[in-house]
């Protein structure tokens, strides 16, 4: 209602205002008062008095303000224009006067003419600003008084005294209004950067490299909150910036050197957490990564290098990766580069000792598997394998670990040693993820060979001439594929008759299910269960077949009966140092059957010692073991299975050879060499590579080119 | 009496019983494989011609496939002969 009320007011003003005749005596405040009561002069004065309406017709009034705003708004924006450009203006003052007082009514107007009119004019706030900011400026002292007061006062909060931080927000707020804060910044900076360069240089000579860190990420913090609480936000990555140069990116080889693999040998995970969070933060990886491959691989070559702690090594190994594993994963938050690096150094440092590292994890394994390895529940053991075949990962003669591994396997197959077959054929398993099918193909069939010999077995007792033959003597026969095994060189030994009547048996029955096949007997790998009569009673003892033909040759003799070393021999056709092996444990003080006499004290058996059955021999168990010797590695056998690797890698080498030229047709000895190392899965020796080519050209395989000698063709 | 047996464990490794050691064509050892072959024993075993010549099976097949119908070594006519 007000509304209408007012648009009537502005209409009947412009229409007055265009010189209309047209005339609105009284608007009575009626609603659409668009009629009008005419009082007639002396209207009071006449009786009857009569009151005479007089009704005029509606006039369309709409039309005159149809366009009125669009024009009166350009008529008023051109006449502003004009004031300020001082032109003279078609308006009168008092026309624009009622102009602007009919559109701002509307608010819409209102808003727009305030910015037509700013833009050409400040505000009072502006201006202000303005002359405040000529006069500080003009006064150079006073500014320059301000600013150096405002960093006297941040380099002694810095200091670590306590300053007034409003005052220095509302001085900061106060420069960033008068918009000279710029230069201030630069200044700031450049102040910031000299007061750290300072500091650094300083505090990287005083400080332990954890301290200095630590000190590094406080001055962070506090430049962080510095710049939210009273310097402007937006210099918050400028400021953080000049530290982290001024105080790291200086210093980063410093750091590293001075105390990186202090910290990493204390295991100090906080520290190093830190020192991997700033050197990030200034692209000083590349740098730590090669500080700490740097440090695994001098760390690992010095465990490698102490032979005399060969036998620990694995163990020592093991416990090395699970730290720096640790160090990786929590401190170095599992970066994919140091993970790298971490890996490389590995397989670099464990290959720098040819073959013994490949040897050492063999063994570990073994002792693991072997049964009597006692105070471990199946997931520590699952857990120790795992950890050891993470080692073995890094291995380059993979060939050097499968040797060993088979010779042990085998041993713990055949001596029964074997904890769990279970547990044995996991490792296997995990072996040929690791390596392939080829690599255990040989190892798997092991495991087939000894589960064919139980069948067969199983099925030569259910037959006749075991059941009738074969009476008071448990026998078992492993029957071994030859190529799946170590070589065992036959060992002659005049057996019990007996023996030979079952081991013949056993060929016949054989021979029946596998025709074409021949049996060539192990006699080293035998082993016997004796019950041996002493007078304190009965032992059981587990001893190898050849100490079995030893104790056996006693029985033919009479009570205290002496014999020779130079006649045990004789009868039994064992090899004389074979022999002497066996009879150690024999006469060993803790399981002594046989009792020596010897001229001389020395622990080498000699031809002409005496050996007797010690009847009166003890001791508290009933089940004794004397054939460990068999179940142990000898330094032959360590021998022999080096040899074996080596004669293998021979053929590798050769077929690698052979590949390569049949390919390239010519190629010189240098390039040729370049290739065979990146075939060959072993690092083999220069030397041995050309011995090979000598031996390939003797057998025309290669030829050398005539003009040149270095360089070798293929000759098909 | 002073000791007697009561378990024997012995083992023995079985060979083919051949008497030349390599097979006549391929030059490989019986106990090792045909040099298609990966994995010596069972897969790859040899055989016998009526002319008492062994080669690996594979090899002499490979060979009386070419059209050849003698024995490699003495040019007699090639027989299997299955030993019992």
């Amino acid at each position: 209602m007000f509304y209408c009320v007012q648009k009537m007011n502005i209409f009947s003003s412009n229409i007055s205002n265009n010189g209309n005749n047209f005339q609105v005596n009284s608007s009575s405040g009626a609603a659409g008062g668009i009629g009008t009561i005419k009082k007639t002069p002396n209207s009071n004065n006449i009786q009857p008095q009569v009151k005479k309406l007089v009704i005029k017709n509606l006039k369309d009034t709409s039309k005159a303000s149809e366009n009125y705003q669009v024009e009166s708004w350009s008529h008023l924006s051109n006449a502003i224009d004009s004031i300020y450009k001082k032109q003279p203006i078609k308006q009168t003052l008092e026309e624009l006067y009622r102009m602007v007082d009919n559109l701002c009514s509307t608010e819409k107007y209102a808003t727009t003419l305030t910015y037509v009119v700013s833009k050409h004019t400040k505000s009072i706030w502006d201006i202000g600003l303005h002359y405040f900011k000529t006069f500080l400026l003009s006064s150079t002292n006073l500014d320059k008084k301000l600013r150096i007061g405002i960093l006297i006062n941040i380099e002694k909060e810095r200091n670590g005294e306590t300053i007034d931080k409003d005052l220095l927000h509302h001085l900061i707020q106060m420069l960033l209004s008068l918009q000279i804060y710029e230069s201030f910044e630069k200044e700031l900076l450049s102040e910031t950067s000299m007061f750290y360069y300072k500091e650094s240089n300083h505090l990287i000579n005083e400080y332990e490299t954890p301290e200095y860190l630590k000190h590094v990420n406080n001055r962070i913090a506090e430049e962080n909150t510095r710049s939210l609480r009273y310097i402007d936000p937006s210099t918050k990555r400028a400021i953080i910036q000049v530290v982290e140069k001024q105080m790291l990116e200086q210093h980063l080889d410093r750091l590293l050197q001075k105390g990186f693999n202090q910290m990493v040998e204390m295991d100090k995970i906080e520290d190093l957490e830190l020192l991997y969070s700033l050197f990030t933060r200034v692209n000083g990886l590349s740098k730590l990564k090669s500080a700490w491959g740097q440090y695994i691989k001098t760390a690992g070559a010095s465990m490698l290098a102490d032979t005399e702690k060969d036998s620990s090594m694995i163990e020592d190994l093991i416990i090395f990766k699970d730290r720096m594993d640790h160090i990786l994963n929590i401190s170095f938050s599992k970066n994919d580069q140091l993970n790298y690096s971490f890996k490389e150094s590995f397989e670099h440092f464990i290959n720098t000792r040819q073959n013994k590292p490949a040897e050492l994890i063999a063994k570990f394994i073994d002792s693991k598997l072997r049964s009597g390895s006692k105070g471990i529940s199946d997931d520590e053991l699952e857990m120790v394998l795992n950890k050891a075949l993470a080692l073995f990962r890094f291995i380059q003669g993979k060939d050097v670990f499968e040797a060993f591994y088979k010779t042990d396997l085998s041993k713990r197959l055949l001596m029964d040693k074997s904890m769990s077959i279970d547990v044995e054929k996991s490792v296997v398993l995990k072996l040929r993820n690791e390596c392939g099918t080829v690599f255990t193909a040989k190892l798997e069939g092991m495991f087939n060979d000894i589960e064919l010999s139980n069948e067969i077995m199983a099925s030569f007792k259910e037959c006749m001439a075991y059941t009738e033959h074969i009476k008071n003597i448990e026998m078992n026969v492993f029957v071994l594929a030859s190529s799946n095994w170590p070589q065992y060189t036959p060992l002659n030994a005049n057996l019990p008759t007996q023996f030979l009547e079952y081991q013949e048996m056993y060929r016949k029955f054989y021979s029946s299910k596998y025709p074409n096949r021949k049996l060539i007997w192990q006699n080293s790998l035998g082993q016997c269960v004796l019950k041996c009569f002493f007078q304190n009673g009965k032992k059981d003892t587990i001893s190898s077949l050849l100490q079995t033909v030893v104790l056996l040759l006693f029985n033919n003799l009479n009570q205290d009966e002496e014999i020779t070393l130079g006649k045990i021999q004789e009868l039994s056709g064992i090899e004389l140092e074979e022999l002497k092996r066996h009879m150690m444990p024999l006469i060993n003080s803790n399981t002594r059957i046989l009792s020596r006499r010897s001229k001389n004290k020395s622990k080498i058996l000699e031809i002409d010692d005496l050996f007797s059955f010690n009847k009166d021999f003890t001791h508290k168990l009933t089940r004794l073991k004397v054939n460990a010797l068999q179940a142990k590695e000898t330094v032959e056998e360590n021998k022999k299975t080096n040899e074996a690797i080596i004669h293998d890698r021979q053929y590798q080498i050769d077929a690698a050879i052979v590949r390569i030229m049949k390919a390239r047709k010519t190629l010189t000895h240098n390039l040729l060499m370049s290739e065979l190392f990146q075939q060959l899965r072993f690092t083999p020796k220069p030397v041995d590579l050309k011995k090979r080519i000598e031996s390939l050209i003797e057998r025309e395989y290669l030829g050398r080119d005539q003009n040149n000698p270095m360089s070798y063709h293929y000759l098909a | 009496m002073k000791v007697t047996i009561r378990k024997w464990q012995t083992v023995s490794s079985w060979h083919w019983d051949v008497s030349e050691e390599c097979c006549g064509i391929c030059r490989m050892q019986f106990d090792a494989c045909c040099v298609d072959c990966k994995m010596p024993g069972d897969d790859c075993p040899p055989v016998w011609g009526a002319c008492k010549h062994a080669f690996h099976m594979h090899c002499i097949l490979k060979w009386l496939n070419s059209n050849q119908q003698q024995c490699p070594m003495c040019r007699s006519n090639w027989e299997f002969v299955t030993t019992d």
